[in-house]
């Protein structure tokens, strides 16, 4: 990236604290990591993180106008060079990164063409959704569940009870993963011994990315969906380029590189009040001619019950077809079959959350807990624990030496 | 002797009693009933939108205070209403959606609230509906147009509230009339313009009001009366949240389908 345009997103990150101009909101974020154990000398026992995110917000007419940017300081590998790669196509994060730049306008009164770069959020299932997972997503922190927007154009529309999506995402957008062989994404290959040093092959995923349709109905309690997708997948296929290895005075050095397979999936979903509860399920059938990647038949079914400001979410998901590599190396369908059980509320004071993953093949998993204290209406202070636990070759045991504490101080504006 | 002045009792009896019959039977002719009353006011306020923005203030039982902004639009009103807030302050819930469209008959209405993190509505069940509204000390319940169809109600007298003689009702929710949070409410109707001025709302169990809806700054706004003021209290918490109305406007034409899921998740819209 020239050092023009960096100045300018630079002044874009800015613009709120002298302005607070309307139209204008982000946040400033300080956050630290506490690791217990480290998988190698070169993982760090801690690691700060700085993020300044502003998000501008406009109505042109019927048209609504919206950009933000992300500037980020990591102080462990995760962090990327400067670069310009506005679609998150590189594979650590870069300093700066365009989060949103979209437009929205209504074509007719009940439809409207969205065009841009957005993030989507599909599926109804909160725990684990098949319509959901595969979108995207960034595992430089690996329990985050941070998705990654998509340079996309949206056609969404409403006609009585029945809603509909189309959306064509022109660029692949693939999932980014933390540094391999490092404590996030500690890799078990077979006969490799231990020092081995991944080297990751920077392949450009390819051009073009996938389409995908949506249809929902509500009738009375019952909501219905069902939708379909073609296209490229987002999360690579991980190629351990055993014939290239190079011996080094350290150890060995394997190139691993990535490439991504072409899939097709239809999916159905309902969800319905019964009682007390909020009842969803998804079921989903995913069809690749890839070798690694193999079909998949994958269903979740969730209930959700409110407890006064407190929600109960549990979720049970699993893969029917057993996948042709190990499940680790396929990112969304990893955690398979799982149990996840999630338990949030509100307070007076802010708010808190226990979520408990446990992986049904392995029995690993993970246990998840975070607090966040309100100090002011623009103060927050965070602080929580992952700890993965369990089998270690299975993968959330795998993430043991990922076991963290961490805090955060946030300023919102 | 004695047979006559028998029967001139009697007949006095009779005779008394024919008159309090009367008496007391004038009285409940004369008297409204309170169903009449709440088919009265509804139909003097009955507007076919309205909006406005509120400018919240909650304080905790320790003083703290938290502020909060929205933007509220219905159409309809009472049983036929549609809702949609959208929050817009502070920065942790702008953008937040809330929407609630009445059922026919006396079902509870539907109610979706949009999370811009999630990029997605949630359902809310009806037996959510006393969970906290957003950090704020009205519930989703509350959220929802009074409609007195919903109740089974009776004129308990008079009281005076802020100055003004009012009308005191209790509501008390049918079986038929979907499920409500509440047990009880007492609604303070104010004489002269049949407008609301104070809820007390008991929820099951509570023998005194969990929680109190005062309505003030009572002004006339193109034509309607209106209350730039709620204030409600969490009884029990010892908390408050107020909420004063600016921007207040009523039969306005509204987006054609401002009230539908689609326009709920349209991130940035209202």
């Amino acid at each position: 990236m020239t050092r023009f345009p960096v100045r300018l997103i630079i002044l874009f990150l800015l613009l709120p604290f002298p302005a607070m101009a309307q139209g204008i909101s982000g946040y400033a974020e300080g956050k630290g990591f506490v690791y217990g154990e480290r998988s190698n000398s070169r993982d760090p026992s801690a690691v700060g993180w700085g993020t300044l995110f502003t998000k501008w917000e406009e109505k042109a007419g019927e048209a609504q106008l919206t950009a933000s940017v992300r500037a980020e300081w990591i102080t462990s590998d995760e962090q990327g060079s400067f670069s310009l790669d506005p679609a998150d196509r590189r594979i650590r994060r870069s300093p700066i990164s365009v989060r949103d730049l979209w437009v929205r306008f209504p074509v007719s009164p009940s439809v409207d063409l969205q065009a841009g770069r957005f993030q989507l959020g599909w599926g109804k299932t909160d725990g684990y959704s098949p319509a959901d997972a595969f979108l995207p997503r960034d595992l430089s922190d690996p329990f985050a569940d941070e998705k990654i927007p998509l340079w996309a154009i949206r056609l969404s529309g409403q006609d009585g009870a029945i809603r509909y999506e189309a959306v064509a995402c022109p660029v692949t957008t693939s999932w980014r993963l933390p540094v391999l062989g490092s404590r996030n994404a500690p890799l078990s290959v077979e006969e490799v011994p231990a020092g081995t040093v991944f080297r990751e092959v920077e392949d450009p995923p390819p051009v073009i990315g996938f389409a995908a349709m949506r249809v929902l109905a509500t009738v009375n309690e019952w909501d219905l969906g069902a939708w379909g997708r073609v296209g490229v997948r987002p999360a690579p296929l991980l190629d351990f380029r055993f014939d290239r290895a190079v011996s080094t005075p350290s150890g060995l050095t394997i190139p691993v590189e990535r490439r991504y397979a072409h899939e097709e999936g239809a999916g159905v979903e309902l969800s319905r009040i019964i009682g007390s509860w909020i009842v969803r399920g998804e079921a989903a059938a995913f069809f690749s001619r890839d070798r690694d990647l193999g079909d998949a038949l994958i269903g979740a079914l969730s209930a959700e019950k409110g407890f006064g400001d407190g929600t109960l979410l549990i979720t049970l998901a699993g893969n029917a077809i057993d996948p042709p590599v190990d499940e680790s190396l396929l990112f969304d369908r990893a955690i398979l079959p799982a149990f996840i059980a999630a338990w949030n509320r509100t307070e007076e004071w802010g708010e808190w959350k226990v979520v408990w993953t446990a992986g049904l093949r392995h029995g690993d998993g993970l246990l998840k807990g975070e607090v966040g204290y309100n100090i002011t209406d623009v103060w927050k202070i965070t602080v929580g624990s992952e700890l993965p636990y369990g089998y270690e070759k299975g993968p959330l045991g795998a993430l043991h030496t990922a076991q963290r504490l961490h805090a955060a101080l946030r300023l919102s504006w | 002797m004695n047979k006559n002045r028998l029967a001139g009792r009697a007949l006095l009896r009779l005779t008394l009693a024919v008159l309090l019959a009367a008496l007391f039977a004038g009285i409940a002719l004369a008297s409204p009933d309170a169903r009449s009353l709440l088919k009265e006011s509804e139909n003097r306020h009955r507007t076919r939108t309205q909006q406005y923005a509120g400018d919240l203030t909650v304080v905790n039982k320790d003083g703290k205070v938290r502020k909060k902004g929205w933007k509220s639009f219905r159409e309809g009103y009472a049983g036929d209403a549609r809702n949609l807030i959208r929050f817009t302050d502070p920065p942790e819930v702008k953008g937040v959606g809330f929407l609630s469209i009445a059922r026919p008959g006396l079902q509870n209405p539907d109610q979706w609230l949009y999370l811009p993190s999630m990029k997605r509505e949630r359902r809310i069940a009806a037996q959510d509906r006393d969970a906290s509204f957003v950090g704020t000390d009205f519930n989703y319940e509350d959220m929802e147009e009074f409609d007195h169809e919903k109740y089974k109600v009776a004129l308990q007298g008079e009281q005076t509230v802020e100055g003004h003689p009012c009308h005191v009702i209790t509501a008390i929710p049918l079986e038929k009339g979907g499920k409500s949070v509440y047990e009880k409410i007492i609604l303070y109707l104010r004489k002269d313009i049949l407008y609301l001025l104070r809820e007390d709302l008991y929820r099951k169990g509570e023998r005194e009001p969990g929680k109190r809806l005062v309505l003030s700054d009572i002004q006339n706004v193109d034509g309607h009366w209106v209350a730039r003021k709620w204030e409600m209290c969490d009884l029990k918490k010892g908390s408050k949240t107020t909420v004063l109305l600016k921007e207040i406007a009523f039969d306005r034409p509204q987006a054609a389908n401002r009230f539908t899921l689609q326009n709920l998740n349209r991130e940035g819209g209202d």
